[in-house]
Protein backbone atom coordinates (compact mmCIF):
# COMPACT_ATOMS: atom_id res chain seq x y z
CA UNK A 1 0.00 0.00 0.00
CA UNK A 2 1.12 3.69 -0.97
CA UNK A 3 -0.15 7.17 -1.15
CA UNK A 4 0.07 9.40 -4.42
CA UNK A 5 -0.94 12.94 -5.07
CA UNK A 6 -4.12 13.04 -6.91
CA UNK A 7 -3.97 13.89 -10.52
CA UNK A 8 -5.13 17.82 -10.71
CA UNK A 9 -7.82 18.46 -13.36
CA UNK A 10 -9.31 21.50 -14.19
CA UNK A 11 -12.31 21.57 -11.32
CA UNK A 12 -9.12 20.60 -8.78
CA UNK A 13 -7.19 23.44 -9.52
CA UNK A 14 -10.21 26.02 -8.94
CA UNK A 15 -10.95 23.91 -5.84
CA UNK A 16 -7.13 23.83 -5.06
CA UNK A 17 -7.33 27.91 -5.04
CA UNK A 18 -10.18 28.17 -2.62
CA UNK A 19 -8.35 25.72 0.07
CA UNK A 20 -5.23 27.43 -0.60
CA UNK A 21 -7.67 31.09 0.70
CA UNK A 22 -6.28 31.90 3.99
CA UNK A 23 -9.95 32.62 4.95
CA UNK A 24 -10.26 28.78 4.93
CA UNK A 25 -6.89 28.29 7.33
CA UNK A 26 -8.28 31.18 9.67
CA UNK A 27 -11.75 29.99 9.75
CA UNK A 28 -10.56 26.33 10.46
CA UNK A 29 -8.55 27.68 13.48
CA UNK A 30 -11.32 29.87 14.82
CA UNK A 31 -13.24 26.45 14.50
CA UNK A 32 -10.49 24.09 16.38
CA UNK A 33 -10.78 26.35 19.28
CA UNK A 34 -14.63 26.98 19.28
CA UNK A 35 -17.44 25.13 21.77
CA UNK A 36 -20.01 22.94 20.32
CA UNK A 37 -22.07 25.84 20.39
CA UNK A 38 -19.97 28.53 18.27
CA UNK A 39 -19.69 25.68 15.93
CA UNK A 40 -23.43 25.52 15.49
CA UNK A 41 -23.59 28.99 15.06
CA UNK A 42 -20.89 29.00 12.30
CA UNK A 43 -22.79 26.16 10.54
CA UNK A 44 -25.98 28.30 10.62
CA UNK A 45 -24.56 31.38 9.34
CA UNK A 46 -22.65 29.55 6.87
CA UNK A 47 -26.07 28.25 5.83
CA UNK A 48 -28.08 31.09 6.14
CA UNK A 49 -29.57 33.81 4.07
CA UNK A 50 -28.96 36.89 5.71
CA UNK A 51 -25.03 38.15 6.14
CA UNK A 52 -25.72 40.83 8.87
CA UNK A 53 -23.86 40.36 12.13
CA UNK A 54 -26.55 41.89 14.42
CA UNK A 55 -29.50 39.16 12.99
CA UNK A 56 -27.03 36.10 13.96
CA UNK A 57 -26.21 37.71 17.41
CA UNK A 58 -29.78 37.72 18.50
CA UNK A 59 -30.29 34.52 17.29
CA UNK A 60 -27.31 33.28 19.87
CA UNK A 61 -27.51 35.31 23.05
CA UNK A 62 -25.46 32.75 25.02
CA UNK A 63 -22.32 33.59 22.66
CA UNK A 64 -23.10 37.60 22.62
CA UNK A 65 -25.39 38.12 24.90
CA UNK A 66 -23.81 39.84 28.57
CA UNK A 67 -23.76 36.57 30.45
CA UNK A 68 -20.69 34.97 28.44
CA UNK A 69 -16.90 36.03 29.42
CA UNK A 70 -15.39 38.27 27.20
CA UNK A 71 -12.91 35.74 25.97
CA UNK A 72 -15.79 33.56 24.75
CA UNK A 73 -17.51 36.42 23.30
CA UNK A 74 -14.43 37.70 21.31
CA UNK A 75 -13.77 34.49 19.80
CA UNK A 76 -17.31 34.02 18.33
CA UNK A 77 -17.27 37.26 17.05
CA UNK A 78 -14.47 36.35 14.92
CA UNK A 79 -15.89 33.07 14.41
CA UNK A 80 -19.11 34.86 12.96
CA UNK A 81 -17.12 37.22 11.24
CA UNK A 82 -15.67 34.52 8.96
CA UNK A 83 -18.39 32.28 8.91
CA UNK A 84 -20.17 35.14 7.29
CA UNK A 85 -17.27 35.84 4.94
CA UNK A 86 -18.19 32.27 3.60
CA UNK A 87 -21.61 32.85 3.37
CA UNK A 88 -21.06 36.10 1.44
CA UNK A 89 -19.33 34.60 -1.27
CA UNK A 90 -21.99 33.87 -3.06
CA UNK A 91 -24.26 30.35 -3.48
CA UNK A 92 -21.89 28.60 -5.63
CA UNK A 93 -18.52 29.37 -3.95
CA UNK A 94 -19.99 28.87 -0.50
CA UNK A 95 -20.53 25.49 -1.07
CA UNK A 96 -16.70 25.12 -2.10
CA UNK A 97 -15.91 27.04 0.84
CA UNK A 98 -17.60 25.39 2.94
CA UNK A 99 -16.44 21.69 2.38
CA UNK A 100 -12.89 22.96 2.27
CA UNK A 101 -13.32 24.19 5.77
CA UNK A 102 -14.35 20.73 7.30
CA UNK A 103 -11.58 19.51 5.48
CA UNK A 104 -9.32 22.14 6.58
CA UNK A 105 -10.75 21.47 10.34
CA UNK A 106 -10.04 18.00 9.99
CA UNK A 107 -6.42 18.36 8.80
CA UNK A 108 -5.71 20.83 11.94
CA UNK A 109 -7.29 18.89 14.79
CA UNK A 110 -5.38 15.50 13.17
CA UNK A 111 -1.53 17.71 13.28
CA UNK A 112 -2.41 18.25 17.18
CA UNK A 113 -0.89 14.60 17.54
CA UNK A 114 2.09 15.18 15.08
CA UNK A 115 2.70 12.75 12.01
CA UNK A 116 2.32 13.32 8.63
CA UNK A 117 -1.32 15.00 7.20
CA UNK A 118 -1.78 15.27 3.85
CA UNK A 119 -4.48 16.66 1.48
CA UNK A 120 -5.81 15.14 -1.77
CA UNK A 121 -3.85 11.62 -1.82
CA UNK A 122 -5.11 8.53 -3.47
CA UNK A 123 -4.33 5.27 -1.88
CA UNK A 124 -3.14 2.52 -3.92
CA UNK A 125 -2.56 -1.27 -3.39
CA UNK A 126 -1.18 -3.91 -5.07
CA UNK A 127 -3.25 -5.44 -7.54
CA UNK A 128 -6.10 -3.14 -7.75
CA UNK A 129 -7.19 -0.81 -9.61
CA UNK A 130 -6.67 3.01 -8.11
CA UNK A 131 -9.80 5.07 -7.11
CA UNK A 132 -10.91 7.86 -9.10
CA UNK A 133 -11.56 9.92 -6.07
CA UNK A 134 -8.78 11.19 -3.73
CA UNK A 135 -9.65 11.39 0.02
CA UNK A 136 -9.85 14.57 1.25
CA UNK A 137 -7.49 14.34 4.21
CA UNK A 138 -4.42 11.35 5.44
CA UNK A 139 -2.37 10.94 8.23
CA UNK A 140 0.32 8.59 6.73
CA UNK A 141 1.95 6.91 9.31
CA UNK A 142 3.62 4.00 8.71
CA UNK A 143 2.16 1.49 11.92
CA UNK A 144 -1.05 2.70 11.15
CA UNK A 145 -2.10 5.02 8.41
CA UNK A 146 -5.76 7.07 8.23
CA UNK A 147 -7.46 8.12 5.50
CA UNK A 148 -10.85 10.67 6.20
CA UNK A 149 -13.26 11.66 3.89
CA UNK A 150 -14.87 15.10 5.17
CA UNK A 151 -18.65 16.70 4.79
CA UNK A 152 -20.41 19.37 5.82
CA UNK A 153 -23.67 17.80 6.04
CA UNK A 154 -24.66 14.35 6.87
CA UNK A 155 -26.67 14.62 3.18
CA UNK A 156 -23.65 14.26 1.52
CA UNK A 157 -23.07 10.85 3.00
CA UNK A 158 -23.73 8.30 0.05
CA UNK A 159 -22.93 4.58 -0.96
CA UNK A 160 -19.85 5.92 -2.92
CA UNK A 161 -17.85 7.26 -0.22
CA UNK A 162 -18.87 4.31 2.18
CA UNK A 163 -18.05 2.21 -0.43
CA UNK A 164 -14.70 3.81 -1.23
CA UNK A 165 -13.64 3.68 2.68
CA UNK A 166 -14.36 0.12 3.36
CA UNK A 167 -12.29 -0.70 0.22
CA UNK A 168 -9.60 0.91 1.24
CA UNK A 169 -9.97 -0.89 4.74
CA UNK A 170 -10.03 -4.31 3.30
CA UNK A 171 -7.55 -3.81 0.83
CA UNK A 172 -5.33 -2.43 3.68
CA UNK A 173 -6.15 -5.56 5.36
CA UNK A 174 -5.56 -8.06 2.65
CA UNK A 175 -1.54 -6.31 2.87
CA UNK A 176 -1.79 -7.21 6.63
CA UNK A 177 -1.97 -3.57 7.16
CA UNK A 178 -4.80 -1.44 9.58
CA UNK A 179 -5.73 1.63 8.36
CA UNK A 180 -8.52 3.72 10.07
CA UNK A 181 -11.09 5.02 8.04
CA UNK A 182 -13.28 7.78 9.02
CA UNK A 183 -15.99 9.69 7.79
CA UNK A 184 -16.28 13.29 8.82
CA UNK A 185 -19.17 15.03 9.11
CA UNK A 186 -19.59 18.95 10.04
CA UNK A 187 -23.27 17.86 11.43
CA UNK A 188 -24.97 16.08 14.31
CA UNK A 189 -24.62 12.83 14.84
CA UNK A 190 -28.03 12.06 14.94
CA UNK A 191 -28.37 13.06 11.57
CA UNK A 192 -25.08 11.07 10.33
CA UNK A 193 -27.02 7.87 11.80
CA UNK A 194 -30.05 8.97 10.31
CA UNK A 195 -28.28 8.97 6.90
CA UNK A 196 -26.81 5.98 7.61
CA UNK A 197 -29.38 3.85 8.61
CA UNK A 198 -30.56 3.90 5.34
CA UNK A 199 -28.07 2.92 3.47
CA UNK A 200 -26.79 -0.59 2.63
CA UNK A 201 -23.28 0.46 1.89
CA UNK A 202 -20.77 -0.74 4.26
CA UNK A 203 -19.92 1.26 6.78
CA UNK A 204 -18.91 -1.06 9.96
CA UNK A 205 -15.47 -0.63 9.57
CA UNK A 206 -15.31 3.02 9.29
CA UNK A 207 -15.62 5.31 12.28
CA UNK A 208 -18.20 8.20 12.29
CA UNK A 209 -17.00 11.65 13.45
CA UNK A 210 -19.91 14.39 14.34
CA UNK A 211 -19.88 17.75 15.43
CA UNK A 212 -20.33 15.98 18.93
CA UNK A 213 -16.99 14.13 18.56
CA UNK A 214 -14.56 16.13 16.34
CA UNK A 215 -12.47 17.17 18.82
CA UNK A 216 -11.36 13.50 19.27
CA UNK A 217 -9.73 13.80 16.09
CA UNK A 218 -7.10 15.40 18.05
CA UNK A 219 -6.41 12.91 20.53
CA UNK A 220 -4.26 9.37 19.45
CA UNK A 221 -6.68 7.24 19.33
CA UNK A 222 -5.71 3.53 20.56
CA UNK B 1 -49.98 28.76 26.95
CA UNK B 2 -46.82 29.95 28.58
CA UNK B 3 -44.12 31.73 27.08
CA UNK B 4 -41.74 28.61 26.40
CA UNK B 5 -44.65 26.30 25.22
CA UNK B 6 -45.45 29.75 22.99
CA UNK B 7 -42.14 29.95 21.62
CA UNK B 8 -41.68 25.94 20.81
CA UNK B 9 -45.13 26.14 19.36
CA UNK B 10 -43.88 28.45 16.69
CA UNK B 11 -40.63 26.93 16.45
CA UNK B 12 -42.22 23.19 15.21
CA UNK B 13 -44.59 25.12 13.09
CA UNK B 14 -41.82 27.06 10.92
CA UNK B 15 -40.22 23.38 11.00
CA UNK B 16 -42.79 21.81 9.34
CA UNK B 17 -43.15 24.21 6.99
CA UNK B 18 -39.41 23.66 6.17
CA UNK B 19 -39.61 20.09 5.94
CA UNK B 20 -42.59 20.86 3.57
CA UNK B 21 -40.20 22.54 1.27
CA UNK B 22 -37.78 20.40 1.62
CA UNK B 23 -39.66 17.22 0.96
CA UNK B 24 -40.16 19.13 -2.94
CA UNK B 25 -36.48 17.26 -3.55
CA UNK B 26 -37.73 13.83 -4.44
CA UNK B 27 -34.81 11.90 -3.96
CA UNK B 28 -34.02 12.96 -0.57
CA UNK B 29 -37.88 12.17 0.56
CA UNK B 30 -37.12 9.45 2.89
CA UNK B 31 -34.32 11.22 4.33
CA UNK B 32 -36.13 14.68 4.97
CA UNK B 33 -39.20 12.37 6.70
CA UNK B 34 -36.69 10.86 8.74
CA UNK B 35 -35.02 13.80 9.89
CA UNK B 36 -38.26 15.54 10.80
CA UNK B 37 -39.77 12.70 12.00
CA UNK B 38 -36.64 12.87 14.57
CA UNK B 39 -36.54 16.71 15.06
CA UNK B 40 -39.82 18.00 15.60
CA UNK B 41 -40.81 15.83 18.28
CA UNK B 42 -37.42 17.01 20.15
CA UNK B 43 -38.45 20.31 19.63
CA UNK B 44 -41.75 20.26 20.86
CA UNK B 45 -39.97 17.99 24.00
CA UNK B 46 -37.80 21.73 24.56
CA UNK B 47 -41.85 23.07 25.51
CA UNK B 48 -42.11 20.60 28.71
CA UNK B 49 -38.79 21.41 30.50
CA UNK B 50 -40.47 23.83 32.55
CA UNK B 51 -37.49 25.77 33.11
CA UNK B 52 -37.46 29.69 33.06
CA UNK B 53 -36.39 31.08 29.65
CA UNK B 54 -32.78 32.18 29.30
CA UNK B 55 -32.03 36.00 28.58
CA UNK B 56 -32.83 36.77 25.05
CA UNK B 57 -34.44 33.25 23.97
CA UNK B 58 -37.50 35.22 22.44
CA UNK B 59 -35.70 37.54 20.59
CA UNK B 60 -33.30 34.13 19.23
CA UNK B 61 -35.84 31.89 18.37
CA UNK B 62 -37.69 34.69 16.38
CA UNK B 63 -34.55 35.00 14.47
CA UNK B 64 -33.92 32.01 13.32
CA UNK B 65 -38.00 31.34 12.56
CA UNK B 66 -37.33 34.42 10.80
CA UNK B 67 -34.33 32.90 8.78
CA UNK B 68 -35.87 29.36 7.75
CA UNK B 69 -38.94 31.00 6.82
CA UNK B 70 -36.51 33.16 4.03
CA UNK B 71 -35.33 30.35 2.53
CA UNK B 72 -36.72 28.92 -1.15
CA UNK B 73 -34.24 26.98 -2.28
CA UNK B 74 -35.15 22.93 -0.69
CA UNK B 75 -31.56 22.40 -1.34
CA UNK B 76 -30.76 25.09 1.69
CA UNK B 77 -33.91 23.58 3.47
CA UNK B 78 -32.55 20.08 3.84
CA UNK B 79 -29.36 21.97 5.34
CA UNK B 80 -31.71 23.65 7.90
CA UNK B 81 -33.48 20.79 9.00
CA UNK B 82 -30.70 19.89 11.29
CA UNK B 83 -29.26 22.99 12.21
CA UNK B 84 -32.28 24.47 13.31
CA UNK B 85 -33.52 22.31 16.01
CA UNK B 86 -30.34 23.03 17.34
CA UNK B 87 -30.55 26.81 17.35
CA UNK B 88 -33.84 26.84 19.11
CA UNK B 89 -32.41 24.31 21.91
CA UNK B 90 -29.57 26.63 22.28
CA UNK B 91 -32.04 29.47 22.97
CA UNK B 92 -34.09 27.58 24.65
CA UNK B 93 -31.36 26.00 27.06
CA UNK B 94 -32.36 22.60 26.34
CA UNK B 95 -31.20 19.41 23.84
CA UNK B 96 -32.57 17.99 20.68
CA UNK B 97 -29.85 14.81 20.57
CA UNK B 98 -30.19 13.49 24.11
CA UNK B 99 -27.02 15.54 24.98
CA UNK B 100 -26.66 18.83 25.60
CA UNK B 101 -24.82 21.64 23.82
CA UNK B 102 -23.42 24.02 25.54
Amino acid sequence: MRFQDAARDARAVVYAGIQADPLVARLAALLAAATPAERWMARAAMNGERTDAATWRRMFPALFGEEPAAELRDHAERLLGASLEVANRGEQARSSYRGAVVEELTAQLLARRGGVVKRERRVLFDGVPAEIHPYDVTVESPSRPEVYDCKWGARGINADVLNQLDDARTHAADEEIEITVALVVFDARRSAEIRLDRSSAPRDGTRLVVLENIDELGVAHP
Amino acid sequence: MNDRAELVDNAAAAYRALADLAETIEDEWQYVTDLTDAYLSAIEALAGTGAPLPAGAGDAVGEAIAEIGLITDPHRAIDWLSTFPHVVALALGGDVDGEPVR
